[in-house]
């Protein structure tokens, strides 16, 4: 088979991965090929608007499972194709030296066994490290059954090592991947992360200790192919990057890739929830929320029509409005509307000088959003006679129906819509 | 009320910057030759760039202000914005008055101005980084045209240094004639106002045009297509020099738009 066939078919087979972030690492180049570059570098956006940074490839699609959710189980009728390391070697170093890519992504379907599937993934990126002096990015997917011994010799090559989690609970995994297990998938998540710690504290006292992972581990899970709640998801999410300290983890809306008594018959790929889920992914990372914050056993699903963030913010109203002068960081990252980059600048700028609404904009915070719950020196500018259903129709008024369609998202009554709590009206200033 | 002129170059607003202290004049605005368009009413100087005097400035910025707030002017100033000479003048005059702490006055017009063009510019350098894409010729050099919104070849060329430091590479800014050109040592930046030999690839060049132009194709997940959000995040003017946009699949991508 020819090299451009193979490339069709294995790219093809892998796009359903999601992650292409290259950054985290701080490889240089060692009188070799290339760097890694600290925040990551986009090189191009494919037809569906994903960022594409490293060249995504499985190493083959000949695979000995049959899980239900995959488009490479063993029982699917498609074309097949294996690479060789060689084959790899020379697309990543030719793509890479033409500033296509920022490294490579290598994953595989299972071949044989697991151990040989990872043997033959390890001799790829060692020829690309130890041959070609390549220093690029190396995203390596883990094999799950594969040797400790063979996960552990890989992460001294690579950049990021993932395992994939795939499904949130073990059940449904019994179900639709019979032959994965969850202690395949957990013990080497938890093997990376304790051998990440302990060479960290190694380079901590050695300064020419070597390199493992450095820039950690990831997962991804699918979402929609079960019945799972977002209040799942979002818990092991959260589980996730305490426990094991993971970088990112990754959603990806289901796409029907088959018809199985066990999966749901769907159309289109949840989106919506998707989007959601990487919201409220955010806000754990990065807005200091915890998950019981924005969902619990009572609302077990993110209400459709509301980012997270907004929603709780209306849910626990009796905060706001907060003064944009005297806020704490911490409280201007939960107004919605506001991000990162503009509480820091708030913070900043208030030092100077006292700040008014237009002193806002000048410094480039968006109010869209953020005006419903803010005052500046005192003075309140969102709507007179301002309650909570009135910000509430604001809110969704800007964003209801503009991107996606409700119909696709989580069945929902209009009592969820509006909860009683709700009906308390407030009246600001 | 008083215009400077100066000649375009950065040494040349700094010179700019240094007279109007020196002198104890005050300009209202301060432009390059290119961008000035006649005023008969109102007083003009011409400044002349004097590489001594730019470089007080450059230091006194440096020390006396911050290396940060140098980084700004200078990213500002690749912006070749008409007015920019100006809205800098105004900046660095503030932050001789408010010293290091001048980023921190966001709210101040002077300071909001600069930092907004600057990060446009940031943005655009790093947006290059990803987009640039080289071909390799027959005498192993790697080829690569760009045409960006603001003068970033400088900001981008160390990284390309650095990464690709065993290859010969040339990025060729089409619009503004000037190229970057790297010897596997070190890289300078020259005036290419044409090229006269015809550029010829390497053999294997349309191969792997080829192969990532499928490899493009087939990234993609078909039932997610979004042509808005890959505009959004690749803006349309970038895509005449992208392999994977502008191939052809009878001779590859053109070599060259002159």
């Amino acid at each position: 088979m020819e090299l451009l066939d193979k490339l069709k078919i294995l790219a093809d087979a892998a796009k359903y991965d999601v992650s292409c972030s290259s950054s985290g690492s701080k490889r240089k180049n060692n009188k070799g090929i290339g760097n890694t570059y600290h925040s990551g570098i986009c090189h191009s956006w494919s037809a569906d608007g994903r960022c594409i940074s490293l060249l995504k490839i499985l190493f083959t699609n000949f695979c000995i499972y049959d899980c239900a959710y995959c488009i490479n189980r063993v029982t699917n009728d498609i074309l097949r194709a294996t690479f060789t390391p060689d084959e790899i070697v020379d697309l990543t170093i030719n793509f890479y030296q033409r500033n296509y890519i920022e490294g490579l992504f290598l994953s595989s379907a299972i071949l044989k066994s697991p151990n040989y599937t990872m043997e033959l993934l390890l001799e790829t990126v060692k020829k690309l490290r130890d041959e070609k002096k390549f220093n690029g990015y190396i995203h390596l997917k883990v094999i799950p059954g594969a040797d400790p011994i063979l996960i552990e010799s890989a992460g001294k090559y690579v950049d990021r090592l993932s395992v994939n989690v795939e499904l949130p609970s073990n059940r449904d995994l019994k179900l639709l991947a019979p032959q994965k297990k969850r202690e395949s998938i957990i013990k080497p998540m938890g093997a990376i992360s304790n051998k990440i710690k302990e060479k960290r504290e190694e380079v901590r006292k050695y300064k020419n200790a070597s390199k493992f992972v450095p820039a950690g581990q990831t997962t991804q899970m699918i979402v929609g192919a079960t019945e799972d709640t977002d209040l799942n998801i979002l818990r092991l999410t959260e589980i996730l990057y305490k426990q094991f300290r993971l970088k990112r983890v990754y959603y990806s809306a289901y796409v029907p890739v088959s018809k199985h008594p066990n999966l749901p018959s769907i159309s289109t790929p949840p989106l919506l929830r998707e989007h959601r889920l990487y919201q409220a992914d955010w806000l754990l990372r990065f807005y200091g929320f915890k998950a019981n914050e924005l969902l619990y056993s009572s609302k077990p699903y993110f209400n459709v029509h509301l980012d997270p963030k907004s929603d709780w913010a209306l849910k626990n109203i009796h905060l706001f409005p907060v003064e944009i002068n005297k806020a704490s960081y911490e409280m201007l990252l939960r107004v919605p509307g506001l991000g990162i980059r503009s509480a820091k600048r708030i913070v900043t700028a208030r030092k100077m000088n006292s700040l008014n609404y237009e002193d806002l904009k000048r410094i480039g915070v968006v109010l869209k959003r953020a005006k419903y719950f803010i005052t500046c020196k005192g003075k309140y500018y969102g709507p007179k006679n301002v309650n909570i259903d009135k910000i509430r129709g604001m809110l969704i008024g800007n964003n209801y129906n503009l991107k996606y369609k409700t119909s696709e998202g989580q069945q929902i009554s209009m009592f969820n819509l509006y909860p009683s709590v709700l009906k308390n009206m407030i009246v600001i200033l | 009320m008083i215009y400077y002129i100066y000649d375009g170059s950065f040494d040349g607003l700094l010179t700019a910057i240094y007279e109007s202290y020196y002198r104890r004049e005050n300009p209202v605005k301060i432009f390059a030759e290119n961008d000035f368009q006649q005023n008969l009413f109102i007083p003009k100087v011409h400044i002349k760039t004097h590489k001594k005097k730019a470089e007080r400035v450059y230091n006194s910025i440096r020390e006396k202000v911050s290396r940060n707030a140098l980084r700004n002017i200078f990213y500002a100033y690749l912006s070749e914005l008409p007015n920019v000479g100006t809205w800098i003048y105004d900046y660095i005059k503030l932050g001789f008055k408010v010293k290091e702490d001048i980023d921190k006055y966001l709210s101040d017009k002077r300071v909001s101005k600069i930092h907004k063009i600057a990060q446009r510019v940031r943005h655009e350098r790093h947006l290059i980084l990803g987009l640039i894409r080289f071909k390799k010729l027959e005498n192993n050099i790697y080829y690569s045209q760009i045409e960006p919104k603001y003068n970033i070849i400088g900001l981008v060329s160390p990284h390309f240094a650095k990464r690709f430091s065993d290859q010969y590479w040339i990025i060729h800014d089409v619009k503004r004639k000037i190229g970057s050109i790297y010897n596997k040592k070190e890289w300078i930046i020259k005036d290419i106002s044409s090229i006269k030999e015809a550029i010829k690839y390497d053999k294997n060049e349309l191969l792997y045009q080829k192969l990532w132009v499928e490899y493009f194709i087939n990234i993609a997940i078909k039932d997610r297509i979004n042509p808005k959000l890959q505009m959004k995040n690749m803006p349309k003017r970038y895509w005449g020099y992208l392999t994977e946009k502008a191939y052809n699949s009878k001779e590859g991508v053109r070599t060259c738009k002159l």
